[in-house]
């Protein structure tokens, strides 16, 4: 690949960006977020780039915001660009955590509290199925990828088997039947 | 709070740092991981684990940032620091380092394949996450309902932002919780 990393945008503009994009990423969607600011407002990549860079993201394990973050990091100022764009991005939520943490630990002993916190869970839960089910219905269509779904839901979800064996397991079988669908 | 004592900061980035390197499909993936191991070592109990779960989802961010709150009540915040890198930077430094090698093999046979071949996996991981955190969940019935109307209501409507649909159904509970007693 014809990789151009010279340094395209000050390190200072890069923080200040990933950091309002950490920030203000409510929900998780931090892609959609990214997109929003670093190709829509700031033109500093193209979309065509912007893609290839999640789809590269998609193959391999991370926080999507976060990856997505140390990818385009790197492409706008190398490799300070994507240790800057990380750090900025994680700096607001920690935060933001911390504080809600210290906030808990003062009024936890509210019923009310947990109350309200167990439907805000029950709607974030509902946004994890969804996910989910559009990602299975996108990213995994015809029966082996639907098999490839239900086992890793009935290993790791139903049965509560650890995850490393059970990925260390499916990922290369799911691997191989991906490549054979491909090759017929 | 203990004092951080090494053990628990050993211990933290020991759950955190594989976890990191397996969240295929986002950090979201290994949240059912996140919950029986922080339980299993004693850092949270089950009602915590709930409450940081709406917290970290209510909040900005990756809502596995929930490992931050995790990290703290295990070793006060340098427990929250490092729960938090443990979780996120292994992951981004090999993302960045394989996306320098990974650009010569695209378009390729394998390319394809390893993406088509983990995504499944990565949907399977997402569900098992939402179940793990629905068995936990203290609140009963009420939530696997709510849990379960939402998720239809997001995949009818996805152009839905779901913070309003996650502080209309807290504000739902707090009325319905009101009224029942």
């Amino acid at each position: 690949m014809d990789r151009k990393v010279e340094p395209r945008v000050p390190l200072l503009s890069v923080f200040a960006a990933f950091f309002v994009i950490g920030a203000t990423a409510f929900g998780g969607g931090s892609a959609g977020w990214i997109h929003r600011e670093i190709v829509l407002r700031r033109h500093w990549i193209g979309d065509g780039e912007f893609l290839a860079t999640l789809a590269l993201g998609q193959a391999l394990p991370g926080a999507n915001g976060i990856k997505t973050a140390a990818l385009i990091g790197d492409r706008l100022h190398g490799a300070a660009g994507a240790a800057t764009a990380v750090f900025a991005m994680l700096a607001g939520p920690f935060a933001i955590i911390v504080a809600l943490g210290a906030a808990y630990a003062r009024i936890g002993e509210l019923p009310v509290l947990h109350t309200v916190l167990d439907g805000i869970a029950a709607a974030a839960i509902g946004l994890t199925f969804a996910t989910g089910l559009r990602g299975l219905a996108h990213g995994a269509p015809g029966p082996a990828g639907l098999a490839v779904a239900a086992v890793t839901v009935l290993c790791v979800g139903i049965l509560r088997w650890p995850m490393l064996p059970v990925v260390l397991v499916l990922a290369p079988v799911s691997v191989a039947l991906a490549l054979r669908q491909r090759r017929s | 709070m203990r004092a951080p004592a090494g053990d628990t900061l050993l211990a933290l980035a020991a759950v955190f740092v594989p976890l990191s390197l397996l969240s295929f499909g986002g950090s979201n993936a290994v949240i059912a991981d996140i919950a029986h191991q922080s339980i299993a070592q004693g850092w949270v109990g089950e009602r915590d684990f709930a409450d940081f779960f709406a917290l970290a989802r209510a909040a900005p961010g990756p809502g596995s940032m929930l490992a931050a709150l995790i990290g703290w009540q295990a070793a006060g915040l340098t427990g929250a620091l490092l729960a938090t890198l443990s979780l996120y930077l292994p992951a981004a430094v090999l993302v960045w380092a394989a996306a320098r090698l990974w650009g010569r093999w695209r378009g390729s046979r394998w390319h394809a394949a390893v993406e088509r071949g983990l995504a499944p996996i990565a949907a399977g991981l997402l569900l098992s996450g939402g179940i793990a955190v629905l068995r936990l969940s203290p609140g009963g019935p009420a939530v696997w309902v709510a849990a379960f109307a939402a998720g239809a209501i997001l995949l009818r409507w996805p152009g839905l932002h779901p913070v309003p649909l996650m502080f209309a159904c807290g504000a739902l509970f707090a009325v319905a919780g009101t009224l029942v007693h």
